[in-house]
């Protein structure tokens, strides 16, 4: 039987994980590249759609799926997103924007992303999502 | 390849009747590859025995650390070779953005600790980081990679020719995650062992044991055993017992860890308890 040989997640992602599943707060995971490769249950019950269903996605798809999308409406570069950019700036961010779940709902969010910094560099981001604050404080 | 069990012991050691025939010694595990040249796995106190047991002559020693907690690093200074100058070891390590592997070994052998400091061992010792790739060690191709436990930990995989052996003595891997359901390339761990002809992995605590040792950085006998199935090692020899473990009890885990492997549908001889002083072939590792 051939099976397929997949790459090997390193520890930090591993563990990121694990603490991200036993979590009640939305949480995504992306990894060195900016790909998602994980989110746990709350995140899960936010999008209307559980990681199992969904599966590593890429920017495109992703932004199809679920936004995000500006005050106006617009969508939200893939690059943008405080994931992406706490990778690559190997700084933590933080934003305010709008997400659609997969029935359509609408979310107005806050999400704080920082980076996974190791001796051997960065490994890839977390980020934790809540419901926006009122007042307009996100960045 | 073939390897001898020098210290079997985690934690701290243990000497005394009840622990005399597992052996009361902490880890630390000699390799002989296929050229004859000799790694050491660790150098708990059960170093000092392998130590004892090389010729005074002229020679080059790999140690390859898992990572620094006492009980894998308590008999360097008790190692025979480092006190002879004609004897040039090198020491592996987990990196540490932190300080150095040699400083940081070296706040081990220092005063007030030790009676002698790193600098004026006899031998010509040298520390090195492990890489993030792969390197070569005579006719064995080493990897090193990150693992679950307390603070910085290496897990070592070594192949030399069809031989692998895979040494992971201090691993959790189950630690907020479901061996049995979990994707494989999210298990710590995995890629050092997989398809192994050996496994050398951590197998602490009974399973009754375990709630009460969660994230202590080890594993129960029913993780290592779901760990070692998945990876499909060959053989699997459970290792880095519990201090608190007799003979008498390590016997019935280890009747118990057969028991379980049969009952999953495995081979009930391709699991056994590590044994200090036993000898094991990586290929068809039968105690010797």
């Amino acid at each position: 039987m051939e099976t397929e040989t997949v790459t090997q997640k390193p520890l930090e992602l591993i563990l990121a994980r694990n603490l991200m599943s036993a979590l009640s707060t939305p949480a995504f995971l992306v990894d060195e590249g900016g790909i998602l490769v994980f989110y746990n249950e709350a995140a899960g019950m936010l999008l209307g759609k559980s990681w199992e269903e969904l599966g590593t996605v890429g920017p495109q798809e992703w932004g199809a799926l679920f936004g995000p999308f500006d005050e106006r409406g617009d969508p939200i570069p893939y690059d943008e997103l405080p994931l992406v950019r706490a990778v690559r700036d190997d700084r933590p961010a933080h934003a305010k924007f709008e997400i659609h779940s997969a029935d359509g709902t609408r979310h107005q969010i806050e999400a704080s992303a920082f980076p996974i910094q190791t001796a051997h560099g960065s490994r890839g981001a977390i980020a934790v999502f809540w419901p926006a604050a009122t007042n307009g404080a996100g960045a | 390849m073939k390897v001898k069990l020098w210290g079997t012991r985690g934690s701290v050691p243990s000497p005394g009747p009840e622990t005399i025939r597992y052996g009361g010694n902490t880890s630390c595990v000699g390799v002989t590859l296929s050229d004859g040249s000799l790694l050491a796995l660790d150098a708990g106190t059960g170093i000092r025995s392998l130590g004892l047991a090389l010729p005074d002559e002229p020679t080059r020693l790999h140690i390859l650390l898992t990572h620094l907690h006492l009980d894998h690093i308590q008999g360097l200074v008790f190692f025979a070779p480092c006190f002879r100058p004609q004897t040039e070891i090198v020491i592996w390590g987990p990196a540490s953005p932190e300080a150095s592997l040699r400083d940081r070994i070296s706040r081990y052998i220092s005063a007030p600790l030790s009676p002698i400091e790193v600098r004026e061992l006899p031998c010509d010792v040298s520390f090195r980081s492990t890489p993030q790739s792969d390197w070569e060690i005579g006719p064995a191709r080493i990897r090193a990679a990150s693992v679950s436990h307390r603070g910085p930990t290496l897990g070592y995989r070594i192949d030399d020719g069809e031989d692998s052996l895979a040494y992971i003595p201090d691993h959790e891997p189950a630690l907020g995650a479901d061996l049995e359901t979990m994707e494989e390339e999210w298990i710590s761990g995995f890629e050092l062992a997989r398809d192994a002809s050996l496994l050398i992995h951590d197998g602490q605590y009974a399973d009754a044991e375990y709630p009460e040792h969660l994230g202590w950085g080890h594993s129960s006998l029913s993780h290592a055993l779901s760990f070692a199935r998945r990876t499909g090692a060959g053989r699997t020899v459970l290792f880095h017992h519990d201090p608190l473990h007799s003979d008498e009890q390590l016997d019935r885990i280890e009747a118990d860890a057969r028991e379980l492997c049969r009952a999953r549908g495995g081979n009930p001889d391709t699991v056994q308890l590590a044994v200090e002083g036993a000898e094991l072939d990586v290929r068809t590792p039968s105690l010797v």
